[in-house]
């Protein structure tokens, strides 16, 4: 067994602060009420800056910076950043217990496949480090043992208690980390015990009796000498975060950084469930106000596939929230997971095949139309009809519409004309310019082949009469065009309709 | 003692893939797709189309026979199985004339851009997908910095790379290590000739033609009826 503890030291402070941009963190102090005097708790750095301090009553603390933020401590809220913070660690083993201000996480499993405990160590930092907490580490074959050497750690920083060194490390750790400990810290350090070596060496009896039965129980389990069973977290049915402002946001790249958290702890989520997302809804909720009648803009996204990858969510979701328009400034914002499949990604390929290809595909289908909107990207699909503009579709290869029909039933549907088809089409024929009865487009067109006369959808209401010729100008262009043919006003002896440019011979 | 002084022929060999002598072609590791049309790759760095490079074909104007050019590449390129992105084609592609020169409608994926900034954005999302087997680009003003961009990263594409860019851009420089000028052959309908501006190895100053597609059709003066104008070569 290898577990990791993470300690989360100023938690209480954390979960305000992340609330603002980075650059705009202003003074801060939580305080504490304790019979009938609030007291600062903690002060972040520009408020110790200032000279407010722990421990200060909080008029003091006012008297010394008047323009001090101050906030009650809050557990649900420290509750809630703690357990963001496990589902920012879910992605890297599914048994995660949480603790107070801290969470064990066993990880001898999860070892291989993040490249080994180093690397895991570094990609756990970056993720937990992401949801904008501070925290410190350790690392220690007992789960206690881990979260002993975490709490005495700097923040920051990371003990590794793998291995041989871990005793010795335990035994140099001071006696007021222990749990049990606190109600008696006086007693032990007057009789000289200043740390877990010192404590261990008195009789167990005499500490059971005198300070607490768990004491020794505590240091037995750190130690790993008895077991240490764990209440791993369980992950809930559903997922769907909400996140308070702490201002009004009217920017949507200040909304990037938050909801990056929170599609890192979906992701999380959906490890933890072997699952992944298809359809996700981000909704920013707007102030509530007589003057703007919107309550919420939803930002619904639906991928092709269902995918996990953060890197890969965060990118649709960032392109669709460039182009969303914030109609009034946000206050809180939520994200959904609306549906879930089985599975995660695909196992990685050594080689691209086939499959991974139309993988690619779908990715990049969503990705162009995330940022350019769904109906940018297309294929076509041939429609047996001989008149160019009923012959093929814009299909919208969004959710996968490609390759979707069978080959056999396509080639069915190419028609196979007597004389060529030109590679591009016009939208909409040209009216050409007639000079001394000669069509004109760049210069007088000279007629190489034709006429091939297309007659057809006399059965719709688009009916077309129209002879086809192939035609060429000075500078070497290769023409389709037509002259519309009006069957009932032949015998009135006009000589013919109008030219069209309809198409050019790529 | 210090080592000898490598010789010549030992510096080429040692350094095969990064040197080449001006006279002689650029020998490079890219596999290449053959165009389909002999004479184009007797003379293309490689003997066909380099993938992982941009490739930069001018043309004053469409219609020319620039996907007749390409045809034959882009038709292997479906059989195998892979994708074709056009980003901002001019026209709308007409699937049955592309399947008619063998390529498979169905892996063509077209993507509609107005603004030069999203074209670039969109070429650059192709070429670093795996999904496609050529990317064909439209940009009519593409500045240095584009293309040096897309050059770069062409060098990770799994495809071949086309860049169509108007004839009057052959006065500017340009990244791309191969550069053609489309133009037609006066007097011969739908006959292309190829200018090779720049390409890993010695100039090459002659034309290269490209014969006109299905000469059977265009060459049966018997079924032709000039209606209008008398037919004159």
């Amino acid at each position: 067994m290898l577990w990791i503890a993470l300690y989360f030291p100023a938690l209480s402070l954390d979960w305000i602060e992340r609330r603002f941009p980075k650059m705009l963190i202003p003074a801060i102090a939580v305080t504490v009420r304790k019979r009938n005097q609030t007291s600062i708790q903690q002060a972040n750095k520009p408020a110790q800056e200032r000279g407010v301090m722990a421990g200060q009553p909080l008029a003091s603390a006012l008297a010394v910076f008047p323009d001090l933020v101050i906030m009650e401590q809050d557990p649900h809220e420290e509750r809630k950043a703690l357990q963001q913070a496990v589902y920012a660690a879910l992605r890297f083993t599914p048994n995660i217990a949480m603790q107070n201000n801290g969470l064990i996480a066993e990880v001898s499993g999860s070892l291989k496949l993040f490249g080994g405990l180093k690397k895991l160590c570094q990609s756990l930092n970056r993720a937990v480090t992401a949801q904008g907490l501070q925290f410190s580490a350790g690392i220690a074959p007992t789960a206690t043992g881990a979260g002993l050497l975490a709490r005495s750690a700097q923040p920051g920083t990371v003990i590794n208690g793998k291995g041989e060194e871990f005793r010795i490390l335990l035994d140099a750790l001071p006696v007021n980390l222990l749990e049990s400990a606190q109600l008696h810290l006086d007693v032990i350090r007057g009789i000289g015990c200043k740390t877990l070596a010192d404590l261990r060496r008195l009789p167990r009896g005499g500490i059971a009796r005198r300070f607490d039965p768990d004491l020794p129980a505590e240091l037995d389990r750190a130690y790993g000498d008895s077991p240490d069973p764990q209440k791993w977290f369980e992950a809930p049915e559903d997922f769907q975060q909400k996140m308070k402002m702490m201002g009004l946001v009217e920017n949507t790249a200040l909304l990037l950084v938050p909801a990056r958290r929170m599609v890192e702890q979906m992701c999380g989520w959906l490890a933890s469930r072997h699952a992944a997302v298809s359809a996700f809804s981000f909704i920013l909720h707007h102030e509530h106000s007589l003057r703007q009648p919107h309550k919420f803009t939803p930002v619904n996204i639906r991928l092709s596939e269902q995918g996990s990858d953060p890197a890969h969510l965060m990118l649709l979701l960032r392109a669709r929230l460039e182009r969303t328009k914030i109609v009034a400034p946000v206050c809180e914002l939520e994200l959904t997971a609306d549906e879930i499949a089985a599975g995660a990604d695909s196992n990685l390929e050594l080689f691209p095949t086939v499959q991974s290809e139309a993988t690619s595909l779908n990715r990049f289908i969503e990705k162009l139309s995330s940022r350019l909107g769904p109906e940018a990207i297309t294929g076509l699909k041939v429609v047996s009809d001989h008149r160019p503009e009923c012959s093929q579709r814009l299909e919208l290869s969004a959710m996968g519409g490609l390759n979707r029909f069978s080959k056999r039933e396509a080639k069915a549907q190419i028609i196979q004309p007597e004389s060529p088809r030109p590679a591009w089409l016009m939208e909409t024929p040209l009216e050409l310019k007639v000079q001394r009865g000669q069509p004109i487009y760049g210069s007088p067109l000279k007629l190489l082949a034709g006429p091939e006369r297309i007659e057809a959808g006399w059965w719709d209401d688009a009916a077309v009469a129209r002879d086809y010729f192939i035609a060429e100008n000075d500078q070497g262009q290769l023409l389709w065009i037509y002259r519309e043919r009006n069957p009932v006003e032949k015998d009135k002896g006009n000589k013919g309709g109008n030219w069209y440019l309809q198409g050019l011979f790529g | 003692m210090p080592p000898a002084p490598l010789s010549l022929s030992q510096i080429e060999a040692r350094f095969k893939s990064r040197i080449w002598r001006g006279n002689a072609w650029g020998a490079s590791d890219d596999p290449v797709i053959s165009s389909g049309f002999q004479e184009l790759d007797k003379e293309l760095p490689g003997g066909g189309w380099p993938t992982r490079n941009l490739m930069e074909l001018l043309l004053s104007a469409e219609g020319l026979g620039e996907i007749r050019l390409l045809s034959r590449a882009l038709g292997e390129i479906t059989r195998s199985e892979r994708n074709i992105l056009l980003v901002a084609p001019p026209y709308i592609p007409y699937m049955h004339a592309w399947e008619h020169q063998g390529i498979d409608s169905h892996r063509v994926v077209l993507v509609r851009a107005c603004k030069p900034a999203e074209r670039l954005w969109a070429l650059e999302q192709g070429i670093r997908s795996a999904a496609f087997g050529a990317i064909i680009g439209w940009l009519p003003e593409a500045s240095q910095q584009a293309t040096r961009k897309l050059q770069i990263l062409s060098r990770t594409a799994a495809g071949l790379v086309f860049l169509f860019r108007p004839a009057r851009a052959q006065f500017e420089s340009s990244a791309a290590p191969l550069r053609i000028l489309l133009n037609p052959v006066r007097g011969h309908s739908h006959t292309l000739s190829l200018y090779l501006l720049k390409r890993r190895g010695a100039p090459f100053v002659l034309p290269v033609r490209i014969p006109p597609p299905q000469a059977a059709i265009f060459s049966r003066p018997a079924e032709l009826k000039p209606v209008l104008a008398p037919l004159t070569n």
